[in-house]
């Protein structure tokens, strides 16, 4: 199996890149700055545009590059792109990242897992980069947030780039961005950060069926005027649109609840659980966080007890459509 | 006080002192640079680099959002000096604060962007301005479907394509180096003394709006040059320098007179838009406004197949087309759509006059074949000799994706009905290269 080598795509032809994730994860400001990256050197074309689907955090996304040193005409959607990016494991549940990768193509992934573990679980044949971009996150931004990661590892994947400049164009798109300036740091010392702790590897483990390109099968019976279920309702669960690596929770042994009714009130999702209390009005006692909580964190902003927190969650790959129909 | 006696009242000349507008404008680009930026960029950088541009009503909607956040953000950090931005509480506010702005001086231009309901919810005061003479307004209009029924963000031109009545100049663009060329060269014929009528540069929401890649800039001095080549100064009065009103009641006996007068200087645009894009083309070295944009045209003799549609999706046809003329052994030739109103029906009629066949593709719902069929429609039937077989298409509604198996499809229909000599169904719908 030979691994496509993007240098010489770009070169002779076009490399497409193709990221999945979901809204608010930043996947769209890491293809941002490698668009930026390339735009640098004038001999090249460059596109990069995303495709948010519904118009809420959390929702499935899509982002696209392309690069060539020839002029780039076409505006359709990348079905076969050479590089694919998994920002978010849950997007997995609705997208086959890998779909139309040619065999020897290169997966970037954000988990904690090995890129062995990922090749065999997702069934890739190519270059495998993963790196543990919402852990990183978490030490550098106190947000479980991979896309910095994310493109510390596709500066890595294409040799043509150096890190040197990406660093500071990402610096300057995130000035661009009007991000307060220590955090720009922290972003900065994520990404030099990021740079040391990608693993990779080259494995084979797809079959020719495997992330083919699927056919158009028509729209199917939709309903009419759009009409759909509640948000709240049993089967449309908003904690589907909950980021990846974290779940919120609450606790209040001591019963330090005021009784404020922030969280109530903030919750964009009403599903903060209380009951009438004498002294306090309203007693706190939880919330629906597994099936309604999309992780917004306004409870956790909102509280003045610090009640509410943001804890680990692992992503169950018996969970995780893999998109191959296996 | 000085004054000149007007049909339309009084005008006071030195009231407004426009070599002061000019002197206080800040230059944002010194010399000709390149920079990443998306659509609603471009086009925010060309409205800030006016120096009759000062002020920008707007109110945010997706996708055209980052045109006002960009200019907002200009404007609060001091770098385009004294211009300001006007956020108001609704689109309706947005275009009744434009009919003020821009008829209190008509020798500054007054801009915005908008999408999709956000136009909707200013077609009351949107039609009126298309008849109110005036062309100092420049609304960018970010396609976005129309129909909330479901709602999408993404771009299809239905919006702009609901108000082709409005009385606007309507120009479709392409790639973010055309909007920003052609925000620069609208106001040009918009002011035109024999136009005197408000342009809607228009383009794809997401597809165009956030699509980013390298932009050209210009120097604001040279826009300057360019735009005061063909600007005029206006020598109707205005609501600052002028004892005059707009909009006045009339009866029966004169409004269809209103109509015509406001129809003729709407059609007046064919004669100026081409000359303002010939000089952008020599002052700047990029092609400037035309009726459309010709893909693969044979230098001698007529094609048998041309595709007639508009926006970025005609790039991916672009980037087949050479093939698929090997692959069907036929002539293939493409018309990308810029100025959508006023149609230019005796140009295309003139195109198109010897070809065989015609594909027209639309991109927004349609009561009917589709509105540009309807019009190419209109177009072949001034062309002499026998018309050529008109195939109808449907793709890309609501932003879906245009990809090359759909353009190979709409040929391979297109050429049967060549075969067939005539279409044999109204229209089709095509995604991902199969009829629908």
């Amino acid at each position: 199996m030979e691994i496509l080598n993007p240098d010489r795509l770009l070169t002779e032809d076009v490399l497409e890149i193709r990221g999945d994730g979901r809204a608010g994860g930043g996947l769209v400001l890491a293809m941002q700055s490698l668009a930026g990256l390339f735009i640098q050197d004038p001999s090249l074309h460059v596109q990069e545009w995303p495709f948010f689907s519904s118009a809420r955090k959390g929702a499935a996304i899509r982002s696209f590059l392309r690069v060539s040193r020839k002029p780039i005409t076409i505006a359709c959607e990348v079905r076969e792109p050479q590089i694919s990016i998994l920002s978010d494991a849950a997007a997995a549940h609705f997208v086959d990242f890998a779909e139309g990768v040619p065999r020897g193509g290169v997966f970037i992934i954000n988990t904690h897992r090995s890129p062995e573990e990922c090749a065999k679980h997702y069934k890739l044949s190519g270059k495998v980069l993963t790196i543990d971009g919402d852990g990183l996150g978490k030490k550098f931004l106190k947000l479980p947030i991979g896309n910095i990661s994310i493109f510390a590892a596709l500066i890595r994947s294409i040799p043509l780039l150096s890190s040197d400049t990406a660093l500071k164009s990402l610096l300057e798109n995130l000035k661009k961005r009007r991000l307060p300036e220590s955090l720009q740091k922290a972003n900065g010392e994520l990404f030099k950060a990021s740079l040391q702790d990608i693993h990779e590897g080259i494995f084979d483990y797809s079959t020719p069926s495997d992330h083919q390109v699927k056919e158009f099968d028509g729209y199917g019976a939709l309903p009419l005027g759009a009409q759909s279920m509640l948000r709240l309702s049993r089967t449309n669960l908003t904690s589907n649109y909950a980021r990846s690596g974290s779940r919120v929770v609450f606790t209040d042994p001591q019963v330090k609840c005021t009784g404020c009714a922030a969280c109530i009130i903030n919750c964009p999702e009403n599903i903060i659980r209380f009951q009438p209390d004498e002294s306090r009005g309203v007693l706190v006692t939880g919330a629906d966080f597994g099936s309604y909580c999309k992780s917004c964190r306004e409870c956790i902003e909102s509280c003045p007890e610090k009640l509410f927190d943001e804890q680990p969650y692992e992503e169950k790959w018996d969970d995780i459509d893999t998109g191959t129909g296996q | 006080m000085n004054f000149v006696e007007t049909t339309e009242g009084a005008k006071y000349p030195e009231v407004i002192r426009l070599d002061k507008a000019k002197a206080a404008h800040k230059n944002l680009i010194s010399e000709r640079t390149q920079v990443e930026a998306d659509g609603n960029t471009a086009a925010a950088y060309a409205s800030l680099q006016m120096w009759r541009c000062m002020i920008y009503p707007g109110f945010p909607i997706t996708p055209s959002t980052k045109w006002l956040e960009f200019i907002s953000a200009k404007v609060a950090s001091g770098a385009v000096g004294l211009k300001r931005i006007k956020l108001l509480e609704a689109e309706h506010a947005v275009a009744d604060y434009m009919a003020g702005a821009a008829a209190a001086c008509r020798d500054l231009i007054v801009s915005t962007a908008t999408s999709s309901v956000g136009l909707d919810h200013m077609t009351e005061t949107v039609r009126s301005l298309g008849a109110s003479g005036l062309g100092n307004l420049l609304l960018v209009n970010v396609y976005r479907a129309t129909a909330n029924y479901p709602l999408c963000i993404e771009g299809d031109p239905s919006d702009t394509l609901a108000h082709r009545d409005d009385g606007w100049i309507q120009i479709s663009c392409r790639g973010k180096q055309q909007i920003y060329d052609t925000m620069i060269q609208a106001p040009c014929i918009g002011m035109h003394k024999e136009v005197m009528t408000p342009v809607m540069p228009g383009y794809y929401g997401i597809k165009d709006s956030h699509r980013n890649g390298r932009l050209v800039l210009e120097p604001d001095c040279e826009i300057h040059e360019f735009q005061d080549r063909w600007i005029e100064s206006c020598d109707k009065p205005g609501l600052i320098n002028g004892d005059t009103a707009f909009g006045n009641c009339v009866t029966s006996k004169y409004f269809q007179g209103f109509k015509l007068g406001q129809k003729k200087r709407l059609e007046n645009t064919f004669r100026v838009l081409e000359a303002i894009g010939k000089d952008f083309e020599k002052t700047f070295g990029r092609p400037g406004l035309s009726f459309f944009e010709k893909i693969n045209w044979p230098s001698s003799g007529s094609p048998d197949l041309v595709l007639i549609s508009m926006g970025p999706d005609m790039g991916t046809l672009e980037n087949i087309i050479a093939s698929e003329c090997t692959r069907t052994s036929k002539r293939i030739a493409a018309l990308v759509v810029r100025l959508l109103s006023p149609f230019p029906f005796d140009a295309y009629a003139k195109l198109l006059e010897g070809v065989k066949a015609v594909a027209v593709v639309n991109q927004a719902y349609h009561h009917s074949r589709g509105h540009l069929t309807l019009d190419i429609s209109d177009a072949l039937m001034r062309t002499n000799g026998a018309h050529p077989v008109l195939a109808s298409f449907f793709a890309g509604l609501g932003g879906a994706n245009v990809s090359q198996t759909t353009w190979q499809k709409i040929i391979d229909e297109s050429l049967k009905d060549l075969a067939a000599g005539k279409s044999s169904v109204p229209y089709r719908f095509v995604h991902e290269g199969a009829t629908l």
